[in-house]
């Protein structure tokens, strides 16, 4: 991967924030990429949301800058088309309806009235548009938020935990509509603090924690980085599983726990390599999977490695 | 499913130079509404016609006018005033009908900040100049129509309670109703300026309820020479000098108005320091 503009559309270069005596984002380094759906991990307070408002032009960073499209967001033409960004959904005036919201923002880049129909249609919010927002629910909300974001039809979106609030309906919305603004082509950025819904909508992961990078890499291999590759089998013959045993725990750095059940837990093999050895040695499997490792979990493992981080508490995690 | 149809096949795009495949991209199509300072001021525009506390605003003004001025003109006709062009009694009554652009123009200003809808107006428009000045500029031009029109009214008003005492020039009297105007446009500016400033509607609230009216009080109050001087030159004493016909005043009507748009370019430019400098 090459650092030329094109593969990367948001590009964070020594962004730092202080405020007061408080580093909020210390030094950040990191670029995202095209076409792909980025998440922003991070604790609450961990400075996600003033690295994206540094990113927008909201907040002047004490050190280092941000690029979208190799710009300074304030130098976009019209910012709209290039970006779309909801920071917080709540942000509306309660006596304007949704829908003059939405006009007042496409005057700004010249975008035609009929758009701002177009986007109420899309979030489904064109019965609720010339209510007063005031009387919005939190999923309303999120929803003009949404329509704010897609307006100006832009090829990168930022999205400042947008399932924050959202009934389990809006939950699956939102993994959804940024699923498919991705399938698209477009570049979405989003944070959230919630790791089961990151990990069902993002490619790549941006962590970070106290305003630092923790890491910077694709879901994948942060999963795999974290944990080694683990896989569950089921054997139903007692010796044919105390043979698997012996020949799993021949190799060094292979664990394997024995449920009740008789089901193997195999912490270092994949599914794949259990199979063969089992397949070698004629033992007849039952059931045989690679065990997922949550999100959760290696961002617990992750976090409880910086030491500032390791409060003890990181026992209770997502590992089945 | 919701979500945007009809977009497939979209290569990987450029951010900053968009441009779908297959066209119809909205907006795209060049030569519609500019966006720029237009844009933003078509934004401002919408804003403060879409929630009602700009209207009632304006028409709690026009019920002000109307009372200021009866007694203006019914005092003048009692205590056997002399004659005075009947326009003086609309030009007095800014003394009052200046705040209604006041509230008006503060609150369009820190509802974004009470709200958080600052920061989206910033998104929308990130150079930060052309939100303020679009602002100022919408709401000078309220003012300028609301001032003229309460002008209007007040003076039909005033030419009844006068019963007499009161003379009719067209000319004089045209003056006069546009010199209210400008004087509340320059009113609404300064309310602007002042409100990015201070960010909330106490703080401006009060520093523009001292400057308008508590300090040319407590001038007058004390009077003197020294002091009257002071107030001359305050935005209110200047504006007062500008509106009011057949009075003494201590320098001409161009001048008094270049005083009240220097006052009015002077809280703009700290409005935009400091819209420009903070965090939003």
């Amino acid at each position: 991967m090459t650092d030329s503009e094109g593969t990367f559309v948001i590009s964070v270069r020594g962004l730092t924030k202080r405020y007061g005596g408080t580093l909020a984002v210390d030094d950040l380094t990191f670029d995202v990429e095209a076409g792909r759906v980025t998440g922003f991990l991070g604790p609450n307070g961990a400075g996600k949301s003033t690295t994206m408002r540094m990113i927008l032009g909201l907040d002047h960073p004490t050190r280092g800058r941000a690029l979208i499209a190799g710009r300074p967001y304030a130098d976009l033409r019209r910012p709209l088309r290039a970006v779309g960004a909801m920071l917080d959904a709540r942000a509306v005036h309660p006596a304007r309806s949704g829908r003059a919201h939405l006009i007042a923002q496409a005057r700004t880049n010249g975008i035609p009235v009929s758009r701002v129909d177009q986007v109420l249609e899309t979030v489904g919010l064109s019965t609720a548009a010339r209510r007063p927002a005031g009387a919005y629910s939190l999923g309303m909300s999120g929803r003009l938020g949404v329509a704010g974001a897609l307006l100006g039809d832009p090829p990168v979106l930022i999205l400042d935990e947008p399932v924050n609030g959202l009934d389990p309906d809006g939950v699956r919305w939102i993994r959804r509509l940024v699923r498919d603004q991705a399938a698209e082509g477009r570049t979405v950025f989003l944070s959230s603090h919630l790791m089961s819904e990151m990990q069902l909508t993002a490619d790549r992961l941006v962590v970070i924690g106290r305003g630092r990078l923790l890491s910077d890499t694709s879901m994948t291999e942060f999963l795999a980085a974290a944990s080694p590759p683990s896989a569950r089998a089921s054997v139903p013959d007692p010796e044919e599983r105390a043979a698997l045993v012996r020949a799993l725990m021949a190799v060094d750095g292979v664990s394997v726990e024995t449920a009740a059940d008789g089901g193997l837990t195999v912490e270092g093999r994949t599914a794949a390599e259990v199979g063969d050895l089992a397949h070698r040695h004629g033992v007849r499997l039952h059931g045989l999977s690679d065990v997922r490792v949550s999100l959760e979990q290696a961002y617990m493992d992750l976090t409880a490695r910086s030491v500032e981080y390791a409060t003890g508490g990181t026992d209770e995690g997502g590992r089945p | 499913m919701t979500t945007t149809t009809g977009r497939n096949g979209r290569t990987l795009p450029t951010p900053g130079a968009p441009g779908g495949s297959g066209g119809r991209r909205p907006g795209s199509a060049e030569g519609r509404t500019p966006g720029g300072f237009p844009g933003a001021v078509a934004a401002e525009w919408t804003k403060l016609r879409s929630v009602r506390a700009p209207a009632l605003c304006l028409l709690a003004g026009l019920a002000i006018t109307a009372v200021f001025t009866f007694y203006y003109a019914s005092i003048a006709d009692i205590n056997d005033h002399p004659v005075q062009p009947v326009g003086n009694a609309a030009a007095a009554s800014a003394v009052v009908t200046q705040f209604v652009f006041v509230v008006l123009a503060t609150v369009a200003v820190t509802s974004e900040y009470t709200t958080g809808t600052v920061r989206a107006s910033l998104l929308w428009v990130p150079r930060r100049h052309r939100v303020h000045a679009a602002k100022a500029l919408v709401t000078a031009v309220v003012a300028f129509l609301g001032g003229t029109g309460y002008a209007v009214v007040g003076t039909a008003v005033a030419w009844g309670a006068f019963d007499g005492r009161a003379s009719f020039a067209a000319g004089t009297t045209l003056a006069q109703v546009l010199a209210v105007g400008v004087y509340q446009a320059l009113v609404a500016v300064l309310t602007v300026g002042v409100a990015f400033a201070a960010r909330h509607a106490a703080g401006a609230l009060s520093i523009l309820g001292t400057l308008l009216w508590a300090l040319p009080s407590v001038l007058l109050g004390l009077g003197g020479e020294a002091l009257t001087a002071v107030n001359d030159r305050l935005p209110y004493g200047a504006g007062d000098h500008f509106m009011r016909a057949g009075t003494d005043a201590p320098f001409s009507p161009a001048a008094a108005v270049l005083l009240v748009a220097a006052w009015a370019a002077a809280a703009h430019a700290a409005g935009q320091y400091v819209l420009r400098r903070r965090d939003a």
